[in-house]
């Protein structure tokens, strides 16, 4: 018993280095962004590109579940993560999930101002556990944003967040109403993952 | 009422995949990231979220917590210290000084008390006095911090060290710590007993009476005799090394003057710890200017999991039916007319279930309402199961199924129902705080019997599996022995069950001790001779059958080779209301005494006997449950048993229990009263898998014949409980997982 306690906490990761903002072109055999991208786009099917940060994890997922605003990304290996317009507000498959979430709609992200955001987890002893948080979002600026050997003009808002024990803030850049391209805290176990979608 | 037409098979089986193009589209990744993945940068790699073992563990905590001394015990290198662990840390710690070998288990039962359970063996025992080699002995410890440390104040802990023994390793003492910045700490106590051995000042409280060795408390001793001071510094370099230097008071007379076993030149002690991750601490020491010392900690908390989360697959989404408006039809009830709409039904329940470690027991249906009987043998958490098995009744019941009723069943019966409304389901999916607005509109009942129009399953019943498993008894740290055990199991019909084991041994390093001396009828205490006479042994032969004779009782009857040292029957009731925090049970045994050689015969003790006892099970909230059960025990001896114990909603679980008869203490030979320490950790809590599987044990300071009782597998409280309110609300958040 011991040892395999032991032996299961030196599991350690590898973190995550730089920024996951897409396939890098490697060797001359392998295929290009482009040609990658054509390929997703035979299946015409929408995709969305997730990158887990500390987990130096990377996947293409597709659409499990749509119900009105929420759509609902899997992994083949079975994480899934829920957004209501883009905007995450559940994860399963992670071990650490965000359990649900009371997040702001994408239209009081891009007017801007000041709204209280709930987490809900489940903490030690799956005991369900609750962070409240005072959040302001911002219009950064207009930025141009590379997705898979595509382009698009996005406007960049800031979203922070604050409680008395810490802060964190999500990222998104909206091209016209859509979510073409966000970073969105998860869990303090999980950290940030980034979304882009790459099919529509 | 016009006759509906009978509705197309099609419109009766949902379709058990998700979005069609989901499926296509998982076959098109595979396909195509396989091969590119491994060609791209790694950064590419798939997300393969078996994330249990990537996610590890967060760094260290800064503050400064309680560490361990050579005794198990929250302190400095051989004494103990006014601190305490964080809530519920459970812990193992070996320390070697010199000849001298301690091992305990250590378990903050609550913020302020924790308790220990210590082995300590002394090497060189014959140094000076001729006779045996080695000595061991078992204690118990209990530790309450009276005072937690503020700005100005210390932390302050009265303790009670083997205070249930014949007194080789007592002490009480009163110790006071006090932090400086964040790497210091200070502590001063007074000890006494051990701890008052060496530079007493007086005897404060009156002279210390000899020890009655009878294993029961030695409160006359407690604070009595001289009373020493000791003390010493903590320094914490870095997150990972602490220096430690201590002025003992404990004299080590018994293994310096009267056995000579070790040298005490000095009251000095200095140690470094190393602590890695928050799991594992080592450290070395040099103890009383002489020997050399070390120690090897595993730091465990039960409330968290080693891997952070349970991991496994995202449950199917909830499966949005079309509104009644839109699709009136949809909401037909004409379905359960047609002739094979249950087995097509269950046929696509079972597979859906079957990804999660669900069998189907019974399925029943009308128009509107659904009653889904299941064994849920994998997920550790009940709300989890319960999560799994709606989101697959919303996937594949017909439309105008409005209400779920599931029923968790264990061993053959219903342990509760849980109705939820699918409406509410679907509402709540992706809403905030989804788990508490569910459990508002969810309700827990008796489980009631199975409807009579069920559909059982001929696969379950009746069922033979068996198995074959590499099995350690240990019965002393690193000594027993290891053996194979062969299990069989034959689930006959619902709730009526064969089990049987058998253990070889391949190799033991046991020390076969002497033969008991019990004044007693050797009801436990010959246990040494069924170790080694019985082998091989049938462990257990058992025909059982649990039944539901009415609302909120449950009963069990067990009849054969019960466990390795009793035979007989075993009959059980229980009254347990799904929401109630306190149930009532009843047990009567009948048991004959078997044989050493693990056979089938009784000829060896011509004993025989009848044990009852009334019990009384409460919930006291948070984790505590609490027993107590009066009756008649193995050896005739009549009294009664109190037990505590802290549940965990993963699964751990750590308690005590202390048992009292009319046995007298000269009557109980070598064991005192009964008592102990036991413990459950579950797999899935180091692992971070779903499995319901742990690895539990309990311990006793001495096995003696008084207040013992018959073991049998099964019993009706702890098997029940899990699926009544109190198991499942603590980890209801899971319903969602």
């Amino acid at each position: 018993m011991v040892a395999a306690i032991g032996s299961m906490a030196k599991g350690s990761v590898a973190k995550f280095k730089g920024k996951a903002s897409g396939p890098q072109p490697a060797t001359a055999a392998s295929p290009t962004p482009a040609d990658l991208r054509a390929q997703l786009e035979k299946s015409g099917q929408p995709v969305l590109l997730v990158a887990a940060e500390s987990l130096g994890r990377t996947s293409f997922m597709g659409i499990v579940d749509g119900k009105s605003d929420v759509l609902t990304w899997e992994s083949p290996e079975g994480a899934s993560f829920s957004q209501r317009d883009g905007i995450l507000i559940q994860t399963r498959g992670l071990g650490a999930d965000l359990m649900s979430a009371q997040a702001p709609s994408a239209a009081q992200l891009r007017s801007g101002g000041s709204y209280q955001r709930l987490y809900y987890f489940l903490g030690p002893d799956d005991q369900g556990t609750r962070r409240t948080y005072e959040c302001t979002a911002k219009v950064v600026g207009t930025e141009t944003v590379d997705v898979l050997a595509k382009s698009y003009q996005t406007t960049h808002v800031t979203e922070t967040c604050q409680r008395p024990l810490g802060s964190l803030s999500n990222d998104y850049w909206f091209e016209g109403p859509m979510i073409r391209q966000s970073r969105q805290w998860v869990s303090s176990q999980v950290g940030y993952v980034q979304f882009q979608r790459v099919i529509d | 009422m016009s006759q509906k037409p009978y509705w197309p098979r099609e419109r009766v089986i949902t379709p058990g995949l998700r979005l069609p193009c989901t499926r296509y589209l998982r076959i098109a990744f595979v396909e195509i990231l396989g091969p590119v993945t491994m060609q791209l940068s790694p950064r590419l790699l798939l997300l393969s979220l078996a994330m249990g073992t990537a996610l590890s563990s967060s760094p260290a905590l800064a503050e400064m917590t309680g560490s361990l001394n050579l005794n198990g015990a929250t302190g400095l290198v051989d004494m103990p210290s006014g601190e305490a662990q964080k809530d519920a840390t459970f812990s193992f710690s070996m320390g070697v000084i010199g000849p001298i070998t301690r091992t305990t288990l250590s378990f903050q039962a609550s913020e302020r008390l924790s308790a220990s359970f210590r082995f300590q063996t002394w090497r060189d025992w014959d140094s000076v006095i001729p006779g045996d080699a080695k000595v061991t002995d078992r204690s118990l410890d209990l530790r309450y911090q009276v005072l937690k440390e503020g700005k100005l104040v210390p932390a302050v802990t009265i303790g009670l060290q083997d205070f249930t023994g014949k007194g080789t390793f007592a002490s009480e003492y009163v110790a006071a710590t006090k932090t400086f910045g964040d790497r210091l700490k200070v502590t001063a106590g007074l000890g006494w007993g051990r701890m008052g051995s060496y530079g007493d000042i007086g005897s404060p409280f009156g002279n210390r009476p000899a020890v009655d060795p009878s294993g029961t408390p030695n409160a006359d001793q407690w604070f009595r005799g001289p009373a020493a001071p000791f003390g010493g510094v903590e320094y914490k370099v870095n997150d990972n090394w602490t220096l430690k230097a201590e002025y003992s008071s404990d004299a080590y007379l018994l293994e310096d003057d009267t056995r000579g076993l070790l040298d005490r030149k000095s009251p000095f002690n200095f140690g470094l710890e190393y602590q890695r991750g928050q799991n594992t601490r080592f450290g070395i020491y040099s103890l009383y200017g002489s020997e050399i010392g070390i120690s090897f900690h595993v730091i465990l908390d039960p409330k968290s999991r080693v891997t952070g989360g349970v991991v496994g697959a995202a449950p199917v989404p909830v499966k949005a039916r079309p509104s009644r408006t839109s699709d009136p039809d949809a909401y037909d009830g004409g379905w359960v007319t047609q002739a094979d709409a249950g087995s097509i039904l269950r046929k696509n329940l079972a597979k859906r279930l079957a990804a999660d470690g669900i069998a189907i027991e019974n399925l029943a249906y009308s128009a509107d309402t659904v009653q889904i009987r299941i064994r849920n043998s994998r997920i550790d958490a009940g709300a989890q199961a319960i999560g799994r098995t709606a989101r697959a009744l919303s996937q594949v019941m017909p439309a105008s199924v409005e209400v779920f009723e599931i029923v968790p069943v264990v061993n053959g019966i219903g342990a509760s129902k849980i109705t939820i409304r699918r409406s509410d389901l679907e509402t709540l999916e992706y809403t905030a705080d989804n788990a508490t607005l569910l459990r508002d509109r969810v309700t827990v009942t008796d489980a009631g019997p199975a409807p009579a129009w069920s559909l059982g399953d001929d696969g379950l019943y009746p069922k033979f599996a068996w198995s074959l498993k590499p099995v350690a008894r240990l019965t002393e740290p690193l000594k027993g022995d290891v053996g194979l055990r062969l299990s069989a199991r034959y689930d006959i019909a619902p709730g009526l069950v064969l089990t049987g084991a058998i253990y070889k041994q391949i190799a033991n390093n046991r020390d076969d001790s002497a033969a008991s001396t019990s004044a007693l009828p050797h009801v436990r205490s010959d246990g040494a001779r069924y170790n080694e006479f019985g082998d091989p042994a049938l462990e257990k032969l058992t025909l059982a059958w649990y039944a539901r004779p009415g609302e909120n009782l449950y009963s069990r009857v067990t009849v054969g080779y019960l466990e390795r040292m009793h035979a007989g029957i075993s009959g059980e009731v229980l009254w347990k209301p799904v929401d109630s925090q306190l149930a009532l049970g009843a047990e009567l045994n009948y048991t004959k005494q078997r044989d050493t050689d693990g056979g089938l015969g009784f000829g060896e003790y011509d004993y025989d006997i009848v044990t009852g006892y009334l019990s009384a099970y409460y919930d006291f909230g948070n984790g505590y449950l609490g027993q107590l059960d009066v009756g008649r025990y193995l050896a005739g001896d009549v009294g009664a048993t109190i037990s505590v114990d802290r549940v965990f909603a993963n699964g751990w679980s750590v308690g005590a229990f202390a048992t009292v008869t009319d046995a007298g203490p000269s009557q109980y030979g070598e064991g005192g009263f009964d008592k102990g320490v036991r413990f459950t950790i579950p797999f899935n809590w180091a692992l971070g898998t779903e499995t319901r599987r742990g690895f539990g044990m309990t311990l006793r300071p001495k096995g003696g014949d008084g207040g013992a009782r018959v073991e049998v597998d099964d019993r009706l409280y702890d098997s029940i409980r899990d699926y009544h309110t109190d198991g499942l609300d603590p980890d209801w958040g899971r319903v969602w997982r």
